[in-house]
C-alpha cells in the first residue's frame, strides 16, 4: 500500500510541475508504459493473499484512472497553451492602413459599352465595329440626308483634304451593315462620331454613340418601346418607363425622341432630370424605306426600327461627370477611378 | 417660335381646355414646347382714363400735375411723360395695381401727391415703346379696365425651331392651330380672305428669269389712309417676337406670323415693273437694316424697274421702304427654292423671319391665300383702300400632287396595335387630307401644306396616324421573332479581352484621345510624325493630321501622367490611318501601349513588357507570337532594343524604347516603353483551340545541355533548332538558365530536354541515341556545345 502512495505522491509532484507536452507524454510513459510505475506496481499483487489481492487490484486501478484523467486534464490545458503562445507569436495587422497596390482601369466608356454589348446580345443582337472616316454617301445619301440638307453644312462635320469625312454619327454604318447581313438583321454597332465643334463642358468634338438595328417582317414601334425600356430598365438596373415624342431625322419615319422616366428619382423631378421627370436618352425610330432600300433590303417586304443612344451623355450620367472633356482628356488622376467594372 | 393662344383662338375654340393639358399633348404629337409664358398677370387695376387739365410742376421741367378722370372720380396725378395733354385717353394704374414689378401706392413726387400712375406701352409688356404714355383713340370709354381693350393676357408658347424643322405649314399661327384642332377634337374655322373679283384690272409687269423662283404673286393696293397698325395687332406682334413699324409693313409680318407666308410691302410710288432675277456679279446692295451688303454672284434678287430692290427672300432694299406718308403699295406673295434661300442667308450672314421659312420649303399654294388675306384685314382697318390691279401670278414651278395609298394592315404591321379605321381616317382628316375610303384601303391626298418635302411615302402617313393617335397609346411588345444566341465579331470579342486583361491583369489604365496629332505638343516634345491625310475645315487650329500610329498619342498621355505612379501603363485601342488606296483613306485600328519607369533595371522592364505581350496573344488571343530584333523607322524610338512583334509570318506589332532625345523633355531620370500592336493585321489571324496534349505514363528522362553563343547572339536561334532533333522518342525542351561570361564575349544557355516514349521506358542506349541527336540537330546549324 505504500508503494502505492510513493506513486501517487511521485506522479503529483511531476504533473504539477509539467510545463510541455513532450514532458507530460514523459510521465505517461514513466507512469502507464509497459516498464512504467503502475504497470510494474501491479505485478507485485501476485505476492498477496486474495483477500489483499482483491482491493490492492481495485487501488491500482484507482490510481490509474486518476493519472489518465489527469494526464488528459493536462493535455488539453498545455495544448491550448500552446495555440495561445503560437496566436500570440503573430503580427498584429492592421487592415485599416490603406492597400498600397497599383491596379489599372478601363476607359469609362468601355465599362458602359460592354455593360451594353451584354444586354443587347441577351436579346439577340449582334455586335458590329464601324470605321470613323467615312465617305459622304454612307454618312448622308445613305441614310436620307441629301446633298442640300442643312446638316451637311460645314460647320458641323469634319472634312478632310480627300473628300472623305469623319462620322457625325454612327448611322453611317447602316448601310454597309445592312448590305453585310441583309434582313432579318438584329445589331448594335457603337462607335466613336466627331462634330466641328468649340468644346466646352458640355460639347466635344469626339464623342460616342451606340447604334442599333432591328429588321424584319413585321417590327413595330411597339417592339421598338420595349426594346428601348428593356434596355434601359437593365442599364439603370431598375425598372423605367419610357415615351416616344415626335422627333425629325431623315433616316426614320416616323421618328421619335426617347424620354426614360428619370431612374434617379423616380419622375418626381431632380437634378439630373431638371424637375421634368424624364431624361431625354435616344433618337430613334421606323428606319425610313429610303435607307432600307439604299441598304439593299425592300421596303416592301421588311421594316424595322432604329436608335441611336448617346453613350458619352450616359457614361456622364452613370458617374455623375460634371464635363464632358474629361472622357478624352487623359487625365489619369480622373479616369483611374472608374476601375475595371 | 411663339405662338400666341388669343391667336390660336381665331381659329379654334379653346373653351374649357387647360393651358397645361394643350401644351403637354402638343409636345407628345407635335412638336418640343420649350417654354410657357402667361403674360399681362403682373399688370392690374389699370384702367382707361382722361386727362382733363395739365399744369407744369413748378419744380421740374420735366414733371406735369395732372386731373385724370376716371368716370368715376378724378384724380391727382404725377406724371414725367412728354405726351400729356388735355383730352388724351390714357392707361392709368390707380391704387392697390400692379404694373410690372412695380405696386401703385399713393405717392409724393416732386412734393405733390400722386394717386396712381400713367402707363406707357412698355410699362405695360405689350412693347418697347417708352417715348411716352399709352395713346387710345378719342372714342375709348373711360373707367374701363385696359384688359378689356387690349389683349394684354395672353399665354405665350415657345416652341423649338429645331422641332420645326421639316414642318414649314407649323410656321404660322394657322398652321398651329390645325395641329391642336387635330389634338383636342376642336374643329378648325375657316381661314378667311378677300373676295374681291379684280381680275380686270390691269396686272402688274412682272418677269420671272430666275429658276429659283417657284412662284410669284403680286398686287398693288392704293388709297391706304392710316398708316399705325391696331393696337390689338401691335401686340400680337410683340408678344411673337416682332416690332410694329407701319401698317402696310405689320400686315405683312402679321400674315406670315399667320399663314407663315413671308410677304413684302414695296413703296407702291416706286414700282412699275418687277423682275426676278440672278445678279451676274458681286453686287451692292443697302438693306432696309440699313446695312451696306455686297451680294455675291448668283444671288436672287428682286427688280425693281431695274434697280434691286430686295434680296429674294431674305431682305428688302432701303430705298424701296414704306414710309409714313405712303399711301400706296405693290405687295409681294412669292415662293422661293429653300436651297437657295438658305445658301443666300448664309453666305450673307443674314437669316430673317422670312428666309427662316423660305428655308422649310413653303406650300407654293399659299401665296395667293396671302394676298387675299392681306386685303382682307387691311379693308376691316382701312375700308377705302382700292385694289388697282388684278393679282398678277407667275406660277413656275407647281408643286407636286401627292396622292399615297395604305391599307390599315400595313399601318397595323407598323404600329403593333390596331387602331380603327374609323379613328384613322378621322385623324388624317383632321389634319386637312383627303381620305376616300375603300374597305381596308385609303387613299389619301396630301394637302399642299405638307406636300412640298414633309410627307410622300406610306410611312409618314403611319407617322400622321400615330403621332395624333398618342404614342402614350402605343404598347410595349416583345418580338414575334426567336431570340437565338449571337456570336460576336472577331474584333469587339477581341477589343474587350484585351482592354481587361491589360486593364485587369497587367495594371494598365485605359484612355481616350482623338484621331488627330496634337501638333503643338508633338514639337514641343520633338515628335516628328506622318501623315496620310488631313483635316480641312477644323477649328482646333493646327490639329490637321490623322494620326498614323498610335505611339505619339501614347507618348502625349504617358507624359501627362508621368508623376501618377511610378511604373504607370496607359493604353488605347484607337483608329489610325496608314495610307490612302483610290483616293479613300486606309484605316485601321492599333493597340498602343506606354509605360513609364524611373530608370532603374531596363532589362527587367522591357522583358515585362514583352511577357504582357506574350500573355496576351497566348492566353488572350490564343495566337503564336515571336520577337524579332529590327531597327525601327520612327525617329523618336532608339535603334537599340527594338523589336518587330510577329504571329506566323505576319509582322503585328512593335516594341520599343523612347529616345533621350525626346524623353529629356519629359524626365530624363526615366523610360519610357512603347509598343503598338496593329490590331487589323492580328484579326486576320484566327484563334487556335488548344487540345490537351497527351501525357505518357512511362517514366521521363531529363537531360541538361549547355550550348554557347556569341553576346550578341539572340536566343531564337537555339529555339528554332530545339525542335528540330529527329527522333520517334517524344521530347520537349525549355531554357533553364544563362550565364553570361563578359570576357570571353559569349552567353552560355542550359537547355534542358524532356524525353520519353508513349509505350515503353526507355533503354539508356536509346536515351543515348537521344543525346547525340541533340548535339547533332545543334552542331548541324553551328551551335556547340560549351566546352567542360
Amino acid at each position: 500500500m505504500n508503494e502505492l502512495e510513493n506513486i501517487k505522491e511521485l506522479f503529483e509532484e511531476r504533473i504539477t510541475s509539467v510545463n510541455d507536452l513532450n514532458e507530460l507524454n514523459a510521465i505517461r510513459v514513466d507512469f502507464l508504459g509497459k516498464n512504467g510505475h503502475l504497470t510494474t506496481c501491479m505485478k507485485l499483487i501476485k505476492d498477496l493473499s486474495n483477500e489483499e489481492k482483491k482491493s490492492f487490484g481495485e487501488n491500482v486501478n484507482k490510481l490509474k484512472t486518476l493519472v489518465l484523467e489527469r494526464i488528459e486534464e493536462k493535455k488539453e490545458y498545455l495544448e491550448e497553451k500552446e495555440i495561445r503562445a503560437e496566436i500570440d507569436k503573430m503580427p498584429n495587422v492592421d487592415l485599416t492602413t490603406p492597400s498600397g497596390d497599383k491596379r489599372g482601369s478601363l476607359h469609362p466608356v468601355t465599362i458602359v459599352q460592354q455593360k451594353l454589348i451584354d444586354i443587347f446580345r441577351s436579346m439577340g443582337f449582334t455586335v458590329e465595329d464601324g470605321n470613323e472616316v467615312e465617305t459622304e454617301y454612307n454618312n448622308f445619301e445613305a441614310v436620307n440626308i441629301p446633298k442640300h440638307h442643312p446638316a451637311r453644312d460645314m460647320q458641323d462635320t469634319f472634312y478632310l483634304s480627300n473628300g472623305q469625312v469623319l462620322k457625325t454619327h454612327t448611322s453611317a454604318s447602316q448601310n454597309r451593315i445592312m448590305k453585310k447581313y441583309g434582313a432579318p438583321l438584329k445589331a448594335i454597332f457603337p462607335g466613336r462620331c466627331f462634330r466641328n465643334e468649340e468644346l466646352d463642358a458640355s460639347h466635344e468634338n469626339t464623342f460616342f454613340q451606340m447604334e442599333g438595328m432591328m429588321i424584319d417582317k413585321d417590327v413595330s414601334i411597339s417592339n421598338l418601346i420595349y426594346f428601348m425600356k428593356t434596355m434601359l430598365s437593365e442599364v439603370f438596373g431598375k425598372e423605367v418607363n419610357v415615351r416616344l415624342r415626335p422627333g425629325f431625322f431623315p433616316f426614320v419615319e416616323p421618328g421619335f425622341e426617347l424620354d426614360s422616366s428619370c431612374p434617379y428619382c423616380g419622375g418626381k423631378g431632380c437634378r439630373v432630370c431638371k424637375n421634368s421627370g424624364w431624361i431625354e436618352l435616344c433618337p430613334c425610330g421606323m428606319i425610313h424605306p429610303n435607307v432600307l432600300e439604299m441598304g439593299g433590303i425592300d421596303p416592301n417586304e421588311y421594316q424595322g426600327f432604329a436608335f441611336g443612344l448617346g453613350l458619352s451623355r450616359l457614361v456622364m450620367m452613370t458617374y455623375g461627370f460634371d464635363d464632358i472633356r474629361h472622357l478624352n482628356g487623359k487625365d489619369l488622376n480622373v479616369l483611374s477611378q472608374t476601375k475595371v467594372k | 417660335m411663339y405662338i400666341s393662344l388669343n391667336w390660336i383662338k381665331d381659329f379654334v375654340d379653346l373653351d374649357g381646355l387647360k393651358v397645361e393639358d394643350i401644351v403637354n399633348k402638343f409636345t407628345l404629337s407635335c412638336a418640343e414646347v420649350e417654354d410657357v409664358v402667361y403674360k399681362g398677370k403682373d399688370i392690374s387695376k389699370v384702367i382707361t382714363a382722361r386727362i382733363e387739365s395739365v399744369e407744369n410742376h413748378p419744380n421740374s421741367k420735366k414733371l406735369h400735375l395732372l386731373k385724370v378722370n376716371t368716370g368715376k372720380e378724378v384724380l391727382d396725378i404725377v406724371c414725367g411723360a412728354p405726351n400729356v395733354r388735355v383730352g388724351l385717353i390714357t392707361a392709368l394704374a390707380t391704387i392697390g395695381g400692379k404694373v410690372g414689378e412695380v405696386e401703385i401706392n399713393k405717392a409724393v413726387v416732386g412734393g405733390y401727391e400722386s394717386y396712381g400712375m400713367c402707363c406707357s406701352a412698355k410699362e405695360l409688356g405689350i412693347s418697347d415703346d417708352n417715348s411716352g404714355i399709352i395713346e387710345f383713340a378719342e372714342d375709348t370709354p373711360i373707367g374701363v379696365d385696359i384688359k378689356e381693350i387690349l389683349p394684354i393676357e395672353d399665354t405665350i408658347i415657345e416652341v423649338d425651331n429645331k422641332s420645326l424643322t421639316n414642318r414649314p405649314d407649323m410656321w404660322g399661327h394657322y398652321g398651329i392651330a390645325r395641329e391642336i384642332s387635330a389634338i383636342t377634337g376642336r374643329k378648325l374655322k375657316e381661314y378667311v380672305v378677300d373676295n374681291g373679283n379684280y381680275a380686270s384690272l390691269p396686272a402688274i409687269n412682272v418677269e420671272v428669269e430666275s429658276d429659283t423662283c417657284n412662284r410669284y404673286s403680286a398686287v398693288r393696293i392704293e388709297n391706304v389712309s392710316k398708316n399705325v397698325s391696331p393696337m390689338e395687332m401691335q401686340v400680337r406682334l410683340y408678344y411673337c417676337g416682332m416690332r410694329a413699324i407701319s401698317l402696310l409693313a405689320d400686315l405683312t409680318n402679321y400674315i406670315m406670323l399667320e399663314l407663315g407666308q413671308p410677304m413684302h410691302s414695296f413703296n407702291g410710288d416706286k414700282v412699275q415693273a418687277i423682275k426676278v432675277r440672278n445678279v451676274k456679279e458681286d453686287t451692292q446692295f443697302t438693306t432696309l437694316d440699313e446695312t451696306e451688303r455686297v451680294l455675291p454672284k448668283d444671288t436672287m434678287v428682286i427688280d425693281l424697274n431695274s434697280e434691286i430692290g430686295a434680296i429674294a427672300g431674305v431682305m428688302g432694299g432701303l430705298s424701296s421702304e414704306i414710309e409714313d406718308n405712303t399711301n400706296s403699295t405693290v405687295l409681294e406673295s412669292a415662293n422661293f427654292d429653300a436651297v437657295k434661300i438658305r445658301k443666300t442667308a448664309t453666305a450673307l450672314g443674314l437669316r430673317s423671319e422670312s428666309s427662316a421659312r423660305y428655308e422649310k420649303s413653303l406650300d407654293p399654294e399659299m401665296t395667293m391665300t396671302a394676298l387675299l388675306r392681306y386685303i382682307y384685314l387691311l379693308k376691316n382697318i382701312d375700308e377705302n383702300i382700292k385694289v388697282t390691279s388684278s393679282i398678277t401670278d407667275i406660277y413656275v414651278n407647281k408643286y407636286k400632287h401627292i396622292t399615297i395609298e395604305i391599307t390599315k394592315g400595313f399601318i397595323d404591321r407598323y404600329t403593333g396595335i390596331e387602331i380603327g379605321i374609323d379613328r384613322m381616317v378621322s385623324i388624317l382628316e383632321s389634319l386637312g387630307f383627303g381620305v376616300s375610303q375603300n374597305g381596308e384601303t385609303l387613299t389619301i391626298d396630301v394637302p399642299t401644306w405638307r406636300a412640298t418635302k414633309d410627307i410622300s411615302v406610306k410611312a409618314d402617313i403611319v407617322e400622321e396616324i400615330t403621332r395624333v393617335y398618342g404614342y402614350d397609346n402605343m404598347v410595349s411588345l416583345p418580338s414575334k421573332q426567336p431570340v437565338t444566341p449571337t456570336k460576336l465579331s472577331v474584333d469587339v470579342e477581341r477589343d474587350y479581352s484585351l482592354k481587361f486583361t491589360l486593364a485587369d491583369r497587367f495594371n494598365f489604365h485605359e484612355i481616350h484621345s482623338y484621331l488627330w496629332e496634337n501638333a503643338e505638343e508633338n514639337k514641343e516634345l520633338g515628335i516628328e510624325t506622318v501623315s496620310h491625310i488631313r483635316l480641312i475645315n477644323s477649328l482646333q487650329k493646327d490639329n490637321d493630321d490623322l494620326r498614323s500610329t498610335m505611339l505619339p498619342t501614347m507618348i502625349r498621355a504617358i507624359a501627362q501622367n508621368k508623376n501618377f505612379e511610378d511604373g504607370c501603363g496607359v493604353f488605347e485601342i484607337g483608329h489610325i490611318v496608314t495610307g490612302m488606296k483610290d483616293n479613300l483613306a486606309v484605316e485601321e485600328k492599333a493597340l498602343g501601349m506606354a509605360k513609364i519607369f524611373a530608370r532603374t533595371d531596363t532589362q527587367k522592364q522591357l522583358l515585362d513588357m514583352k511577357d504582357c505581350i506574350h500573355y496576351l496573344f497566348e492566353y488572350v488571343l490564343k495566337i503564336p507570337v515571336a520577337f524579332k530584333h529590327n531597327c525601327p523607322e520612327k525617329p523618336y524610338l532608339i535603334d537599340k532594343n527594338h523589336y518587330i512583334v510577329v504571329s506566323g509570318t505576319e509582322i503585328v506589332g512593335e516594341i520599343g524604347i523612347l529616345s533621350p532625345k525626346v524623353q529629356r523633355k519629359i524626365d530624363s531620370n526615366k523610360n519610357i516603353i512603347l509598343v503598338e500592336l496593329y490590331l487589323n493585321e492580328i484579326n486576320k489571324i484566327s484563334s487556335q483551340e488548344y487540345k490537351v496534349e497527351r501525357v505518357s505514363r512511362y517514366p521521363v528522362t531529363t537531360l541538361d545541355f549547355n550550348f554557347l553563343l556569341d553576346e550578341d547572339d539572340l536566343y531564337s536561334k537555339i529555339e528554332s533548332v530545339g525542335g528540330l532533333v529527329r527522333t520517334d522518342l517524344s521530347y520537349k525542351f525549355n531554357l533553364v538558365d544563362i550565364y553570361e561570361n563578359k570576357e570571353n564575349k559569349t552567353k552560355s544557355y542550359t537547355i534542358r530536354y524532356q524525353v520519353t516514349s508513349f509505350d515503353h521506358t526507355l533503354s539508356s542506349a536509346e536515351i543515348e541515341e537521344f543525346h547525340k541527336a541533340v548535339i547533332d540537330t545543334f552542331e548541324k546549324h553551328d551551335i556547340h556545345l560549351k566546352a567542360e
